[in-house]
Order: structure tokens, then sequence, then C-alpha cells
């Protein structure tokens, strides 16, 4: 078909739908419904898996992995295994020396200790950290300072507490260069930390907020004792590096532990990437739903045009049997009938899409009234995909209407002449 | 020889019930030739109009419009005859109600396929004038007199070039004076050499034709 036929064919078909503004606007509710769901819905997935995954970033261990300390083997046999009795600070510094190697952060787990504040007492969770670590974490210092290298290097007795341990300790006094007792020993509170927002991931990481922060360096030397640590966290400066520098510092500490097991590997970012794989799957899923809600819509729309051009080949009959009479083809018949309907399809799918784009930008608006930054991009492909879909709707639909157009004998569709 | 019809017949079933329309009729129409065909009421003259105008297809017998045999032909080849062989003319006229007057007459050139729409504006403007229509393209049909809108369908049935021109009593809907002036039109194209066969029961009508076939019960006679 030449361009200008087709045109002409639309041209036809507008005309066609103008004289009847009512029933084809009825009609093309139906297909706007359909498209603008299918547009907003795709937005919105594609906006969620975005929003998701910024606070999958932010909970954060980028191109990070432990190494988690065993403890002695308590089927030590030979000499070495008895030497080697889990990971040391000694460890730690040479995993520095690593190629590749970003970082290296102690953690050193004191368990639950007794601290004592001005306010009251409580059995709180102490754990052992460098500033490094608080960063990668992505805890945030909500007044006065984190752990620093230099407190790290003194052994200092600082802490960083929680938010929810600021309030149980002390009430609504600052706690900034308070002093509290953790097991018997006396600590300087230097910063509250809390939690990061989470959006959109359902994980309960109000824990940051119960607990006691305080230089790992401490923990090891007085509670753990021998310069062990609990875990190291080593990062990688490159994401390419990522896996040899993984590698390398693994083998570097089994050798130095003469080949015994006595911690192992946990690939932090690996753990985040299927997590992200978890989420793109619960995602998918929920496109999936979205998608077929929207696209059950249209198909409701497609059977509105199916009603309503069945109305218009009934109405056209002797039209129909004119234009055979002088000399349409069964296709000519079609063609006419099935640009109603793909005229219609379109016209109703390009509103629609307006209309989702503004649902869209309405979202937005809401969202930003509450002080939310709804991101959600416009999704080309949903807006493809109504497009074809709603098409599609118009072919399908059309079709059984314009074959039994096509399908008229011109004398009886004349009314017998 | 134009058209040639043999043995043509039409059996319509009702239910159970065979009608018989036409039993086995035989015509020939030179080029130029100006027929009536005459008969009483459900003799079965429409019937035969139809089959020749390749609206209709014959239950058996043979039928060609310029050696092609067109009575077996089905569909798009059918299609094709309506649209190029013949012209045909309505009791009822038969326009398009939304169509103006001018794109009533340019239809038929809509599907001959590859015609652009200036070329169709101009042939169906071109017609419109010789019937004296010149004036009445931008209307619609119900704003015409019944004789304008017959001339209408006339100049609509010729604009394909067609090698006959049909016409199922023509003059059935209308007045006597715009019946006169449409059989004046039929008349004149007859002179200008078009090949007419035009269906009548009025002999009034028929007596204006060279020639008059006269249809009783399914059969020439
Ligand atoms: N579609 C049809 N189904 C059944 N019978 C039909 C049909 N069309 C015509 N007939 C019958 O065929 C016969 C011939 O009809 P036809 O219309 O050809 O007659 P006619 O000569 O044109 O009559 P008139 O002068 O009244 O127009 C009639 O008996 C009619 O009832
Ligand atoms: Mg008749």
């Amino acid at each position: 078909m030449r361009p200008g036929e087709a045109l002409e064919l639309a041209s036809d078909a507008w005309r066609e739908i103008r004289a009847h503004p009512m029933r084809s606007l009825l009609t093309l509710s139906g297909i706007v419904f359909g498209a603008a769901s299918l547009v907003s819905m795709a937005s919105l997935a594609t906006g969620l898996r975005e929003m998701a995954y910024a606070d999958l970033r932010a909970i954060g261990f980028p191109r990070s992995y432990a190494l988690r300390d065993f403890g002695p083997r308590s089927d030590a046999v030979t000499a070495t295994e008895r030497r080697h009795t889990g990971l040391r600070i000694a460890d730690l510094e040479a995993l520095r020396a690593v190629r590749g190697v970003a970082s290296v952060h102690g953690r050193a787990f004191a368990g639950e200790q007794l601290v004592v504040g001005p306010r009251d007492r409580r059995s709180v969770p102490v754990e052992g950290a460098d500033a490094g670590y608080l960063e990668l974490r992505n805890l945030r210092i909500v007044s006065g300072r984190t752990i620093t290298p230099v407190d790290v290097m003194h052994v200092a007795r600082v802490a960083v507490i929680g938010e929810e341990m600021r309030r149980d300790l002390f009430g609504t006094t600052d706690p900034i260069g308070r002093r509290i007792r953790i097991d018997g020993v006396g600590f300087t509170v230097v910063g509250v930390v809390a939690p990061m927002p989470i959006g959109f991931i359902p994980a309960d990481f109000s824990w940051v907020a119960r607990r006691i922060y305080i230089p790992y360096t401490f923990v090891s030397r007085y509670r753990l004792g021998e310069g062990r640590v609990s875990q190291i966290i080593v990062t990688a400066r490159e994401d390419a590096e990522f896996a040899s520098v993984m590698q390398a510092g693994s083998a570097l500490v089994r050798q130095r532990h003469g080949g015994v097991e006595d911690f192992n590997l946990r690939n932090e970012a690996a753990d985040l990437l299927s997590d992200y794989a978890m989420a793109d799957g619960i995602l998918g899923g929920w496109n999936g739903v979205m998608f077929a809600i929207a696209g059950v819509t249209l198909v409701v729309g497609g059977i509105g045009l199916f009603s309503v051009l069945l109305i218009s080949v009934r109405e056209r009959v002797r039209e129909i049997g004119i234009r055979k009479a002088l000399g349409a083809s069964d296709g000519d018949i079609m063609q006419l009938f099935l640009a109603e309907s793909l005229t219609l399809a379109v016209i109703g799918s390009v509103a629609g899409v307006g209309g989702g784009v503004a649902l869209i930008m309405i979202t937005k608006l809401i969202g930003a009234s509450f002080g939310k930054d709804f991101v959600i991009p416009l999704s080309v492909p949903g807006i493809g995909f109504a497009i074809a879909f709603a098409l599609g709707v118009g072919i399908v639909f059309g079709w059984y209407p314009a074959r039994k157009a096509a399908k008229l004998d011109p004398i009886q569709a004349m009314g017998g002449v | 020889m134009l058209l040639a019809a043999a043995a043509l017949t039409k059996t319509y079933r009702l239910g159970r019930v065979d009608v018989p329309a036409l039993r086995g009729v035989d015509l020939t129409v030179q080029r130029g030739e100006f027929i009536a065909i005459t008969g009483p009421s459900g003799s079965g003259k429409s019937t035969l109009m139809h089959i020749l105008g390749c609206l209709d297809t014959p239950t058996s017998g043979s039928y060609r419009i310029d050696g092609e045999d067109v009575g077996t032909l089905r569909g798009k080849d059918l299609a094709r005859v309506r649209n190029r062989k013949v012209g045909f003319v309505f009791q009822t006229f038969n326009l398009m109600p939304r169509l103006t007057v001018e794109e009533n007459v340019a239809l038929p050139l809509k599907y001959r396929g590859g015609m652009a729409r200036p070329e169709r504006r101009k042939r169906a403007l071109a017609l419109l004038e010789r019937l004296g229509l010149s004036d009445r393209v931008g209307h619609r049909p119900d704003e015409l007199s019944g004789g304008q809108r017959q001339r209408v369908a006339i100049a609509r049935a010729l604009v394909g070039e067609p090698a006959i021109l049909m016409a199922d009593e023509p003059t059935g809907n209308l007045d006597s004076k715009a019946g006169a002036n449409v059989l004046d039109t039929f008349d004149e194209l007859h002179r200008m050499g078009h090949t007419i066969i035009l269906v009548t029961h009025d002999p009034n009508v028929a007596a204006r034709a060279e020639r008059i076939v006269h249809i009783s019960d399914g059969v020439v006679v």
C-alpha cells in the first residue's frame, strides 16, 4: 500500500469516527485507560526498581569481602594447627600490602556488655570498628564525630553510640563529650550514629541504633586478647580487580597461618549481587502482574472496540453493498473497517500514553508534596509496548467485524435492490 | 459480440424450496446497442440484470463479456469486472449519503487501484459537467432532487468508462418529468456510442430502446 492510500484510508476512517463522536469516545475510553495504565505501570515499575537499587547501594558493601575468624580449631592436632588460632591484627596489616587493595578494616565483637550512662544502665552489644568500616556500611553520624584512625592507633577509649542508646543512656541531654562505663571501663562519647533511611527494601537495620561502636583495637587488646580480630573487611580499588584481590588476600592469610583453615571468606559484594537478583526477581514478578492488569484493561477496551465496530458494520451494511457493487473487493472492505479500528486504537493509545505521562507527573507531584523524591523515569519500552499492544488489540478485535463486512453479498446488503 | 449469455439459470433456495428465478436465458448484446428488458413483476428481470452486471452469479449457464468468461469468476476477479466492465444504475440511486456528489462519482475509481486523488477528482468533475451537474459537486445527495440524484448515479456508473451501462428501473422512483430527463440522458449516451441495457416494466420507456427483450417466468419470450 502506498503511503497516500494509507493516509486516505485513515482520513476516511477519521470522517467515520467523527460522524459518531459519542460512540467513538466511549470506544476510545477503554483503549485510553488501558494504554494509560500500561505506561504508568511500566514507568512505575522501572522507578521502583531504580529506587530499590539505590537503597541496596545505600546499604553498601561495594567491592568488599570479609575474612571471618573461626578461632582455635577444636580438632586441632598438629603443632601448626594449635599455633594458629584465628585472625590477628597482624594479618590485617599484612593485607594492606596486597596489590589492588583499597582499604582494610578490623571488626572485633565484644558481645553484650553492661553499659552505664548518667540516666540508665543497659546490656548493649559493643562492636569494635573503625571509621572506614562505619562509612562502608553507610552508617550516618548524626552528631559528633566518627572513630578516627588516631583513635584506632591509640586504642582510645572513645565510643560512638547508636541513636536509641543515646535516648536510653542520656535522655534529652547532649551525650557528646560525656562519659559512659562499658563493662567497668570509662569511655568518652564522641559521636551518635543512626542507620541510613531504607526506602523500599523490607529490611530492619534499626539494630544499628541499639549498638555501641568503639575502636576495634580496644576490643582486640582487652576483650579478645592476643591481637585477635573477629573480622577483616577488605575492599578492592577496582571492580575488575575484585576477584584477584579476594583470591590473593585469602591466599596470603592462609599462607601466614601455615595453611590452617581458621577463617573463612565471605564475598559481601556477591551477596549484595544476589540481593539485587532477588529484588529483580520480585520486581519482575510485580511487573508481570501489573502488565497483566494493564493488558486486561486494554483487552476490555478491545472488546468495546469490537462491539462498536459490529454496530458500525450493521449500520453501514447498505453502504458496504454499494461499495462492493462499484467494484470494492473483500480486501477493500476489510481495509475500510480495519482502518477505522486502527485509527481508534492509535488515537486511544496516544491519548492513553499522554494520560499515563500525566499520571506519573501527578504521582511525582504528590510525592514531592510529602517530601519524597519519586524517581519515575518514563518507560520508553512501556510506551512502545502500550502503543503496539493497542494496535494489536485494534487489529485483533477489528478483524472479525471487518471480515463480516467484507463477506456481505452486495445485492442482499443493498436490500435486494 | 460484447456480451454473450447462454442458458443462464438462477435458482434461489428458500429453506427446502427451490425458487427458479431464471430458467435458461440466452442473450447477446452488440457493442453500442440500447436494449430494454421488460416483463411482469417477478419474471426475473432484476435477477438477470444482477447476473449480467456481475453483482450475482448464475446457478448454471455461461456468460462472457468481451470474450472473458465472467460467469465463473469469484471474489477479487468479480470485483475487478464490476469495477471496469459494468456501470450499474439502481432504482433507488444508492448514493453514499455522507459523501459529496463529486466524491460519490469518483468512488469507483478508488477501487481501481493506483489512481491518485486529483486524477479521480478531475474525471468525476468532467463527467458531472457533461451531465449538467457542475453546480452540485459539493452537495450531499439529500440536498438534490430525485432526477439529479439519478443523474449523479449515472455519472458514477460511467466514470470508470465501462463497456456496458446497466440500469434496473432507473425511473421507477422518479416523477414523470424527472424520469423523462433521465431517459433523455440515456438516449444521449446511446448516441455517443455507449452500450446500454435497461430494465423496465413501462412500455413507453422500453419503446425508446432499439431492441426489447421480453422476459416471462424466467425465460426470454
Ligand atoms: N434473494 C432472493 N431469494 C429468493 N427469491 C428471490 C430472491 N430474489 C428474487 N427472488 C425471486 O425470484 C423471482 C424473480 O425476481 P426478480 O426480482 O428478478 O423479478 P423482477 O422481474 O425484477 O420483478 P420486479 O418487476 O417486481 O422488480 C421472484 O419470484 C422473486 O421472488
Ligand atoms: Mg426488479
